[in-house]
């Protein structure tokens, strides 16, 4: 078995773990700003243990990220598998766990088996920090800062170079 | 003194008190020391940390609870092991309260640039046969 790697990334936000909770699990077919404006797909059921996750573009056209639901304890933690559409790395884990403290919430996001080395790790360290940083700014301003709405503008405009690879047909 | 509502939103994302707990935490050699290991090895525990240092493990101990309290370094317990994890996020907020989208760009060209000759990738000037490096 090749080497996997953990990577854990915490931020403090000033919000309820109900406020928090809902926008991190959020999968009503609307973006969602902190996971690069993707749309979170889990079936007619809904989040639970056992559905499929999908992050999708807004459109549906495009899957980039695939993987399961394994834990989901409102309103504190949840778990899923997870896999790039785009890479043929294997499968990892991401973790989330909500706390209060401090009057605020303490989020935590743990990636585990994370395959060493590969592009999905440098994904992972860059994606994390920024999930976790423009959830805090969605919760507490309601909305993503300047630079985060501009690159979400640029991946509109560049949808149509997207890999034929990342079609949702592709990834039911 | 007037702000801009963007200016005003970006500084309260971290209080001031929870910065300088960060800034203190980054002022000593042997923590910053303590994050290259953490960074370069996640998961490792106090005696793996405490390999790269001369200095006792009760030293040790300080040092990670002042990073800790920083919210630097994460501390898991794992099945009977206790184990550590650099938290990129206190720098992240640091960097994003002082650098614009464009500002970025431009001054990692430059750091990436300094990297390169620093690091002993000196080319002479160009001449008209050459390709450029």
């Amino acid at each position: 078995m090749s080497e996997t790697t953990t990577a854990v990334f915490r931020i403090h936000i000033e919000s309820t773990l109900e406020t928090v909770w809902r926008e991190l699990t959020r999968a009503d077919g609307r973006p969602l700003p902190a996971f690069f404006n993707g749309v979170c797909d889990c079936g007619p059921g809904g989040m639970k243990v056992g559905a499929p996750l999908r992050i999708r573009t807004a459109n549906g056209k495009y899957t980039s990220v695939v993987g399961e639901v394994t834990e989901f304890e409102p309103p504190t933690r949840y778990a899923h598998t997870f896999r790039f559409t785009q890479y043929d790395d294997p499968e990892c884990t991401m973790v989330y766990e909500l706390a209060e403290k401090d009057g605020g919430v303490e989020l935590t996001l743990t990636a585990l088996g994370v395959p060493a080395g590969t592009k999905t790790a440098g994904q992972i360290q860059r994606g994390g920090k920024m999930i976790v940083a423009t959830l805090k700014r969605v919760v507490e301003t309601g909305r993503p800062s300047f630079g985060t709405r501009l690159l979400y503008v640029l991946f509109k405009v560049l949808e149509p170079l997207t890999p034929s690879r990342l079609k949702s047909e592709n990834w039911p | 003194m007037t702000q801009s509502t963007s200016t005003s939103a970006a500084k309260a994302q971290v209080s001031d008190p929870e910065l300088d707990r960060v800034f203190q935490a980054l002022s000593h050699p042997g923590r910053r020391l303590i994050l290259d290991v953490l960074a370069e090895q996640p998961g490792a525990n106090v005696s793996e940390v405490c390999g790269f240092f001369d200095t006792s493990r009760i030293a040790v101990m300080k040092h990670l609870r002042v990073l800790e309290a920083a919210g630097l370094v994460i501390s898991k317990k794992e099945g009977r092991e206790r184990k550590l994890y650099f938290n990129v996020i206190p720098i992240q907020t640091i960097y994003d309260r002082w650098t614009t989208h464009y500002s970025s760009l431009w001054a990692s060209r430059l750091t990436g640039l300094k990297y390169r000759i620093e690091a002993g990738e000196i080319y002479g000037p160009p001449s008209d046969s050459e390709e450029k490096p």
